[in-house]
């Protein structure tokens, strides 16, 4: 008897039986499963939590405030919450587009045999392989209004007679922030695109050329249709980027001057480390995380069409 | 296979001992937190060391952790050090900032702790600041009063005399701004102020200027006084200064410090902590310290220590043992000898000190008029709302700079702000 209840457990616990593998594979990603849950979603079920409550510096384990839609209520009525979202909106368009443009044109560059190609490829990765920390303080260097290089450039060049105030500036800065970024983002647009020419059969330009298609027809016609599903996952990676990066315009401009670079992201700091607002903080992420979720979405749920 | 678990297991276990056994004298310590932004700082940073020493030579078997967090982001390492319940034993705070600190309960009150020594706080320079809603929350550490350094060479060559007003100063600084090389870019500049240091920063660079032409962002009662006319007449100084070209723009306070310690600049006004940049920079031997030409000089707070209020009874005993070591008249005389500093306690000894740092006697004089003046860069009636207040004003000095908007506007306007910050 003893024997039989042995044996039955011994198949119960037989995680190599077919019937038993999705219990191995549970088991396998269990620890991953709830270190993700320790670090994304409790501090996330806490940020919602405190969104939902007039709170100015909480503490950990402390009693929670009564439940209050205040932090919602004045954040949509309130000036600067618009104002950040449509400096995020605006950022976004112009570092995705550019990071795009660039690092579609780099990519096609170094899709062809040239001397020298390694060398190009290296160096078009390169800016993605600098800790963005160290990227914009050689950039804040650069943009500096007394003494930085673009200034400079810009008063040789004969473009002015005198240097640019690119941080005191609503127009310069928000300029500078996105040509940094755009500096900093091309890379991975242009890895991703190599990756994805270079799995494009020769074949298809070699047929085209017989018909007579030319360089623009043969972009449009092939190269762009079989490099969607690429691009498609590549822009929406490169938009979140852009909406939740806060390194970039806290250290050249810290959202200034005016409110002019500052982004969902600089507010959300603001409001929790500058005002100890820590309820209203919570709001403004909950806000940028679904605004992240519905525009993420509504990109990968547009499927590209293949033609071939 | 059960060999190789028991194997497994036994090598586990001993690795287990080995490592308890090397923590083991460690723990025997009582260990105290001390996070600080001022570890490096040339005289000041050696100060607190002394004291620690001193501390741990009277207190065998207690050790303190000094460790540093960079002021610029220090805000907000010990916000989130108190709201994850993990603070620091030995409070170090700016005196703009701990005022959100005291008011959510975290800090002791200290006025029990002083009575039971019979410390008696009278003159102690700027104390009153650490009063709050009544209690005793802290004990100022620094009270300092502006002072002006100028390089003699660069003035000399310009033919200006050392300024004593602020029209003076103008026209000193717009003599000395120059393009040395003809490349269309000013590598001299008569001036400096930080602006890009954050908005309470901004404020105190404004404030010598608003000061001098007595106005203030509020009364000693707390009601917001910005729309006045010696305030307008503040913001038109600012306004000139900064669009003159006399100062350069975007700049850190310490690469403004360094570009005067270097000779690119004519003069500077700046705090008792100029002194260490300046006595390192290559123009050392051309700088030379006078009051500011404008008055009173601003100073004020500085920064403060306090402890937490839920920390064991054994620790804050520890706690109150090492701030009480800083009071003492010896470390505060030390605290002039070696950091430089103006020492806030009236029972400071502080002859002699000008033996080493010449300029001494002014740093004493200007922390005594700023004193008596009543300055502090912390409005009453705005404390709890500092930064809020200075990103509002902050701002709006840009506004009107950018814009070129008048400065009667842009008063009437931070009048109103002000006044829906406070509530």
């Amino acid at each position: 008897m003893t024997d039989t209840v042995q044996a039955g457990r011994r198949k119960f616990f037989d995680l190599a039986r077919p019937s038993r593998q999705h219990l191995l594979g549970y088991i396998l990603i269990a620890p991953a499963v709830l270190m993700v849950a320790a670090i994304i979603i409790w501090p996330l079920v806490l940020a919602i939590d405190l969104s939902f409550q007039q709170v100015k510096i909480p503490r950990l384990g402390g009693a929670s405030r009564p439940f209050s839609v205040s932090n919602y209520t004045w954040l949509f009525s309130s000036e600067e919450f618009w104002l950040a979202c449509w400096v995020t909106l605006k950022l976004v368009v112009v570092v995705t587009a550019g990071s795009v443009a660039v690092g579609l044109s780099t990519a096609l560059l170094a899709n062809n045999r040239f001397k020298g190609r390694t060398i190009a490829r290296l160096g078009m990765a390169l800016p993605w392989a600098v800790p963005e920390i160290i990227a914009v303080v050689i950039f804040a260097w650069m943009f500096d209004t007394s003494f930085g290089l673009f200034g400079w450039l810009a008063i040789q060049l004969g473009f002015t007679g005198q240097m640019i105030p690119w941080v005191s500036s609503s127009t310069a800065a928000f300029w500078a922030v996105a040509i940094t970024m755009v500096w900093k983002g091309f890379p991975f647009v242009s890895i991703m695109c190599l990756a994805g020419l270079q799995s494009i059969p020769s074949d298809y330009y070699a047929a085209a050329k017989v018909d007579g298609a030319n360089v623009w027809q043969r972009f449009r016609w092939i190269t762009m249709p079989l490099l969607m599903p690429v691009l498609g996952v590549t822009l929406v990676l490169t938009l979140l980027w852009v909406f939740r990066d806060f390194s970039i315009i806290k250290v050249l401009t810290g959202g200034g001057p005016l409110r002019s670079t500052q982004t969902l992201s600089i507010m959300t700091y603001d409001q929790a480390f500058q005002y100890h607002n820590f309820g209203r903080a919570a709001a403004v992420g909950v806000l940028t995380l679904v605004i992240c979720i519905v525009a993420s979405l509504l990109m990968l749920g547009r499927r590209s069409k293949s033609i071939y | 296979m059960n060999k190789r678990m028991k194997r497994l297991a036994l090598g586990a276990a001993t690795a287990a001992l080995m490592t308890m056994g090397s923590f083991a004298p460690a723990m025997a310590d009582t260990v105290l937190k001390f996070i600080s932004w001022q570890t490096d700082d040339a005289g000041t940073g050696e100060w607190w060391r002394s004291a620690i020493a001193e501390f741990e030579k009277q207190h065998p078997g207690v050790k303190i952790e000094f460790t540093k967090a960079e002021r610029s982001s220090y805000a907000d390492t010990m916000t989130t050090l108190f709201a994850a319940n993990q603070p620091p034993q030995i409070v170090h705070l700016a005196s703009f900032e701990f005022q959100m600190f005291a008011d959510s309960g975290w800090l002791e009150p200290l006025d029990p702790w002083l009575k039971k020594d019979g410390i008696d706080m009278t003159g102690w320079a700027g104390q009153q600041k650490c009063e709050w809603n009544g209690e005793t929350v802290c004990i100022m550490t620094n009270y300092f009063g502006f002072v002006m350094a100028y390089n003699k060479k660069i003035l000399d060559a310009a033919g200006v005399a050392v300024p004593k007003t602020y029209e003076e100063f103008l026209a000193a600084a717009k003599a000395t701004t120059k393009d040395l090389n003809g490349d269309g870019i000013i590598d001299q500049f008569g001036t400096g102020h930080e602006t890009k240091g954050g908005p309470g920063q901004y404020l105190t660079e404004m404030l010598n200027y608003i000061i001098d032409a007595k106005a203030y962002w509020t009364d000693k009662d707390g009601n917001i006084t910005i729309d006045t006319p010696e305030m307008v007449e503040g913001l038109t100084r600012w306004k000139t200064v900064m669009k003159s070209g006399v100062s350069p723009v975007d700049m850190s306070a310490s690469d403004v410090r360094k570009l005067f310690a270097d000779g690119k600049m004519a003069m500077r006004l700046d705090g008792p902590w100029l002194y260490g940049t300046t006595e390192k920079g290559s123009a050392k031997s051309d700088i030379v310290y006078a009051a500011p030409p404008l008055t009173p000089p601003l100073g004020g707070s500085s920064n403060v220590l306090a402890m937490p209020s839920d920390i064991p009874d054994d620790q804050k005993q520890l706690v109150w043992d090492f701030i009480k070591l800083t009071m003492t008249p010896e470390f505060q005389r030390s605290y002039a000898t070696m950091g430089g500093n103006t020492p806030p306690s009236p029972k400071a000894d502080v002859s002699g000190v000008e033996k080493t740092i010449p300029h001494f006697p002014i740093l004493i004089q200007t922390m005594k008029e700023a004193a008596a003046a009543g300055i502090d860069r912390v409005p009453t009636g705005l404390e709890l709302f500092y930064n809020e207040f200075s990103k509002m004003v902050m701002e709006e000095t840009q506004r009107m700079i950018i814009q070129d908007l008048d400065p009667a506007d842009v008063a009437k306007t931070m009048q109103a702000k002000a006044e829906s910050i406070k509530g």
